[in-house]
C-alpha cells in the first residue's frame, strides 16, 4: 500500500519527492523480488486536512489529474480516484457536497485511467448504510446510472480514520457498505477499508471487509512500540526478541539495533516497524486462513481467543459473533 | 527446648459456633450431611419454644459409624476431603443449644449420643462431653435422627420471622437443595426434602416438600401480549462446562443460568427483593456461596440474570458465607472466564430483543397514559371558553398569536406542558390537535418520543436527512416508519398492526421566507 498523500510525510524536500517518483516502485533495486501488488491510494484525506501536499521546501496543489499521474509514476497496480473524505461533524448538506465533488473526480479518473493497466477502486464514504447510500445517490446524480461492477474492480471505504477507535461505528460502516453494495448489485466486488489496521480487523473481516491498510505498524514504531501481537504492545526497550521468530528478530544485527546500539533513533525504530508489519501480516494470514475454512468455526475461534479476551474489544467481538457468525447460543 | 503451640479448645468451639449467625444455617449443615450420607429423603421439623427452638432432622442415609459420630462432635476432624464440610466446622452450629441427641443406625448397629447443655457449658468455659451407647439394630435399618432442643435461634425461628416461603427460598438459594448438579451429572443423587414448621410458626400449609434440584422457569423466547410484554420472557443458558487454565493448573467451572423478566423470575421461590437474590452466584458443591455481579458489564442490570457457576477449587471461610481464596490464580481465572461468558450472553440477540421488548412495553404504557392525558386536556380547553394561559410558555404563545405570519398555517397554541411528550394542544382550522414539539424530528426520535398520541409534530427543522432515512430503514421502537418529506407527514405501523400518521410542521420554513421578504421591502423603502 502506497499513498500519494504519504509522499511528503516527515517533511521531505522537493528533490527527494522527485526521487520517489522517478521510477515505479517495483523497478527499484530495493524491491527486487517483491511479488506483492502496489495499491496506490489517492491521499484524499491528507489533501482534505492540509489542502495540499506539503513538503519542507515546496507545496503541491493536488487534483485528480496530478494524483493519477503520481499513481502511474509509482507503478500503482490498484489505484483509486481522488476523493473528498467526510468528517465527523459534517452536516448532511456538506456530505452531499463532498460526494458530488468526489463524483466529479471519479468521472475524470475513469477517463484518465481508461487505458492504464491497473485495477480501479471506487472510494465511498459514510459511517452507516444511509450515509453510504446517499453517497451513491449523489455519485449517480453526476455519473448517471453507471454499472459499478463493470466499471470498477473494487470498492474502497474511506473517512473512517477519525473514527478508528469507535469499533461499533466501524462495524456499522462495513456492514452498511456491504448492504448498499448488495442492494445496488455490485457486491461481487472486493471491499477495501482505508486506513484501518487495528484490533477491529478480524471483526471487520467477519462482516465483509476483504482488505485493509494503514501505517499503524510504523506509527507504533515511531512511538517506540513493539507489537507482541495484534492486541498488545510493549516498549521496544522492554521487548524480549527471543519470543518472536520474524526475520527482524532473528537477525543479531537488527536485534542489536532495536536494543539501542545505534547512533540514530530511526535505525532503532526501523527494524521495529518491520517487525510490527510482520506481526500484522502474520495475523492477517491467520485470519484469512480461518475465513477460508468451511463454516465459521475457525473465525469464531480466532475472535474468541484474541479480541474476545480483551476487555475493551470483548463486547464488539461477541456482537459480531452473535450477529454475523452464527452466534454462541 | 521445643514447645508445641496449644489451642484453647473451648474458645475455638465457642468461636466457630458463634460464627454461624443465621439459625437457618443449621438446615444447610443438616441437609449437606444427609446428602453426603446418601439419603433419599430428609424430614425436618421445627418448633418454636420459649427457651429456644426444637429441631428434628431425620434422614434415611447410610448412618454414622463411631468414627463419623466422633467427627460430628469434633472440631476440625472431618472425614471429608475436598467438599464442603471438610473442615469439620458445620455441625458445631448444633452446639448453640440446650441439648443434642443423635440416633444413627448403620450395619446393624445403632449409636446413640447425647450432649447436655453444650452452649451453657461453652459460655462457662467448659468443654461439653457427650455419652455414647451402642445397641443392636435391624440390619435393614439405616439413617440418622438428630434432635436439637433449645436451639439458640434468637428471633430467627420465631413466628414473626420464619415462614414457609422464607425457608423455601433459603433452601434453594443457600443449601444443597438448590443444587444445579443435575444439569451436569447423569447419575445425579436425588433427595426428597420435607420441612414442617410448627403451626405456631406458620400455619399457612401443612409442610413444604421439594427436591434437591434447582429448577429454572420454562423458556419463553417471544414477548407476550399486554402491558408488560417482556415480563414472562425467559431463556436458559447452559449447562456449560468450561476449563480454566491458571497458574496453579486447571479447574472446571460449570455454568447454568437464565435471563428473564420479573414474572419468570417470580416462578422461582424468591423471597423479598430480587436484587439480593439474582445475579451471578459462585458455588461449591453446587451450593451458592457468594455473588460476583461484577461479571456482568455495568450497562446491564444484574437483576435480569440468575447464573450459578460451580467450581470445586474455590475455598470457603469457616462459616461458608464467603470465598477466602480471592487472591488466588484460580479465582482470578474464574472471574475472567465468567465476565467473558456473560459478555456473550449480554450480546446474545435474544437478550437484546428482550431488553427492547421491555423498552417498547414501557414506551407503550407511557404513550397510553399520554393519550389519556392529551384527551383530558382537549376536553378542558373545549370547556374553558377562551384562551387562558396556565404557564409562562403559554403566556408567550398568547403574545405571539396575533402576529402569526400570514403564509404559515394558522396554529394557535392552546396549552403547553413542557414535561409531557405531548407538549402542546394546538388549534388548527378550528380543530384541537395533540402536538409534540422538538427542535428537530431527529431529536424527537432520539428522545424516543411516542408516535401514537401525537397528531402533529412541530419541529424547527427536519434534522439530518440520513439519520431520518436510517430510522426509516431500521424502524423506530419496533414500528415501521415512513417519512414523507414532500407532504410533511410521518406514517407508522406498530408491530401490533396499529397504523397511523401525523403531520409535521417545520417552523423554520415559515420563519425564514417572510424575513427575507420583509428585508427587501425595507430596502426598497430606504432607496425611495
Amino acid at each position: 500500500m502506497m499513498s500519494v498523500g504519504s509522499l511528503t510525510d516527515y517533511g521531505i524536500n522537493r528533490d527527494l519527492l522527485q526521487t520517489y517518483l522517478s521510477s515505479p516502485i517495483k523497478r527499484r533495486a530495493e524491491f527486487h523480488g517483491f511479488e506483492g501488488i502496489i495499491f496506490a491510494d489517492s491521499g484524499g484525506y491528507k489533501n482534505l486536512t492540509q489542502g495540499a501536499l506539503d513538503g519542507s521546501d515546496f507545496e503541491l496543489e493536488m487534483n485528480q489529474a496530478r494524483v493519477f499521474e503520481m499513481q502511474q509514476q509509482l507503478g500503482g497496480e490498484i489505484i483509486v480516484n481522488l476523493d473528498i473524505p467526510i468528517e465527523p461533524d459534517d452536516s448532511f448538506e456538506e456530505r452531499c457536497r463532498k460526494a458530488r465533488l468526489t463524483a466529479e473526480n471519479v468521472d475524470e479518473f475513469l477517463e484518465l485511467s481508461k487505458d492504464y493497466p491497473a485495477a480501479r477502486y471506487l472510494t465511498v464514504h459514510g459511517y452507516n448504510y444511509s450515509m453510504i447510500d446517499t453517497f451513491m445517490q449523489e455519485l449517480q446524480s453526476i455519473l448517471g446510472d453507471i454499472d459499478i461492477s463493470a466499471t470498477f474492480d473494487g470498492i474502497a471505504l474511506g473517512s473512517l480514520v477519525p473514527k478508528k477507535d469507535d469499533r461499533e461505528l466501524l462495524i456499522n460502516a462495513v456492514q452498511g457498505c456491504r448492504d448498499v453494495m448488495a442492494e445496488r448489485g455490485f457486491d461481487d466486488l472486493p471491499l477495501h477499508v482505508l486506513g484501518i489496521s487495528n484490533t477491529a480487523i478480524p471483526l471487520l473481516a467477519a462482516v465483509g471487509a476483504d482488505t485493509f491498510d494503514s501505517s499503524s505498524y510504523m506509527q507504533a514504531a515511531i512511538n517506540g512500540k513493539y507489537y507482541k501481537s495484534l492486541l498488545s504492545t510493549v516498549r521496544v526497550e522492554d521487548a524480549d526478541f527471543k519470543d518472536c521468530s520474524c526475520p527482524v528478530c532473528s537477525s543479531p544485527e537488527l536485534r542489536s539495533r532495536m536494543n539501542g546500539n545505534t547512533q540514530y533513533r530511526k535505525d532503532q525504530m526501523g527494524p521495529a516497524a518491520v517487525h510490527n508489519l510482520y506481526v500484522q501480516m502474520t495475523e492477517l494470514k491467520n485470519i484469512r486462513e480461518r475465513i477460508q475454512m468451511d463454516g465459521t468455526d475457525g473465525l469464531v475461534d480466532y475472535i474468541e481467543n484474541t479480541i474476545g479476551r480483551n476487555d475493551s474489544t470483548r463486547k464488539h467481538a461477541h456482537r459480531v459473533v452473535n450477529e454475523s457468525l452464527g452466534g454462541y447460543f | 527446648m521445643k514447645r508445641t503451640p496449644t489451642v484453647n479448645e473451648v474458645n475455638e468451639f465457642l468461636e466457630i459456633a458463634s460464627d454461624f449467625e443465621d439459625p437457618l444455617e443449621l438446615l444447610r449443615e443438616s441437609l449437606s450431611n444427609a446428602f453426603d450420607a446418601g439419603a433419599e429423603s430428609v424430614d425436618i421439623r421445627i418448633k418454636s419454644q420459649p427457651d429456644g427452638s426444637d429441631i428434628i432432622i431425620e434422614d434415611d442415609g447410610h448412618g454414622m459409624n463411631e468414627e463419623d459420630l466422633k467427627s460430628f462432635f469434633d472440631l476440625g476432624n472431618s472425614s471429608k476431603t475436598d467438599s464442603i464440610g471438610y473442615k469439620g466446622h458445620g455441625t458445631k452450629i448444633f452446639y448453640k443449644s440446650d441439648h443434642i441427641k443423635v440416633n444413627t443406625s448403620r450395619d446393624g448397629i445403632t449409636l446413640s449420643a447425647e450432649m447436655k447443655n453444650p452452649w451453657e457449658k461453652l459460655n462457662n468455659r467448659v468443654l461439653p462431653e457427650y455419652d455414647v451407647t451402642k445397641t443392636d439394630a435391624p440390619s435393614s435399618r439405616s439413617g440418622t435422627l438428630i434432635r436439637i432442643s433449645g436451639f439458640k435461634s434468637g428471633e430467627g425461628f420465631s413466628p414473626e420471622s420464619l415462614t414457609y416461603p422464607k425457608v423455601h427460598n433459603y433452601l434453594k438459594w443457600k443449601t444443597i437443595v438448590g443444587s444445579t448438579a443435575h444439569f451436569f451429572e447423569d447419575d445425579f443423587h436425588e433427595m426428597d426434602i420435607t420441612v414442617e414448621l410448627d403451626d405456631e410458626i406458620d400455619d399457612s400449609r401443612e409442610q413444604l416438600t421439594t427436591t434437591n434440584k434447582f429448577e429454572f422457569p420454562s423458556e419463553q423466547l417471544l414477548p407476550g401480549d399486554g402491558e408488560f410484554p417482556a415480563e414472562r420472557m425467559c431463556k436458559l443458558y447452559g449447562p456449560n462446562e468450561i476449563t480454566l487454565n491458571h497458574a496453579e493448573g486447571t479447574s472446571t467451572v460449570e455454568i447454568m443460568g437464565m435471563a428473564g423478566g420479573k414474572a419468570a423470575r417470580n416462578e422461582l421461590p424468591t423471597f423479598g427483593r430480587h436484587s439480593t437474590q439474582f445475579g451471578v452466584w459462585l458455588a461449591k458443591d453446587h451450593i451458592k456461596v457468594e455473588r460476583l455481579n461484577e461479571a456482568i458489564s455495568h450497562d446491564n442490570e444484574f437483576i435480569h440474570f440468575l447464573f450459578v457457576a460451580n467450581c470445586q477449587d474455590i475455598e470457603l471461610s469457616a462459616n461458608r458465607g464467603k470465598i477466602r481464596n480471592k487472591s488466588s490464580s484460580v479465582y482470578q481465572a474464574l472471574e475472567e472466564e465468567l465476565s467473558h461468558f456473560l459478555s456473550k450472553v449480554t450480546h446474545d440477540p435474544w437478550f437484546e430483543g428482550y431488553l427492547e421488548a421491555r423498552r417498547q412495553g414501557e414506551l407503550a404504557r407511557k404513550a397510553s397514559s399520554e393519550s389519556t392525558k392529551a384527551h383530558d386536556r382537549v376536553d378542558r380547553i373545549k370547556s374553558r371558553g377562551r384562551f387562558m394561559p396556565s404557564n409562562d410558555a403559554e403566556i408567550l404563545f398568547g403574545l405571539q398569536r396575533p402576529s402569526a405570519q400570514s403564509n404559515a398555517p394558522e396554529i394557535f397554541v392552546e396549552d403547553y406542558h413542557p414535561t409531557d411528550d405531548i407538549t402542546a394542544i394546538v388549534r388548527t382550522d378550528g380543530t384541537l390537535q395533540a402536538a409534540a414539539v422538538s427542535s428537530t424530528l431527529v431529536d424527537y426520535f432520539d428522545d424516543e418520543g411516542p408516535l401514537e398520541p401525537a397528531e402533529l409534530l412541530i419541529c424547527w427543522e427536519w434534522g439530518d436527512t440520513d439519520e431520518l432515512r436510517e430510522i426509516q430503514r431500521t424502524g423506530y421502537l419496533g414500528s415501521d416508519v415512513d417519512i414523507d418529506f414532500e407532504r410533511s407527514k410521518v406514517s407508522y405501523e406498530t408491530k401490533d398492526g396499529i397504523s397511523g400518521s401525523c403531520d409535521v410542521i417545520i417552523v423554520s420554513k415559515y420563519i425564514d421566507t417572510p424575513m427575507v421578504e420583509e428585508a427587501g421591502t425595507v430596502s426598497s423603502t430606504s432607496t425611495d
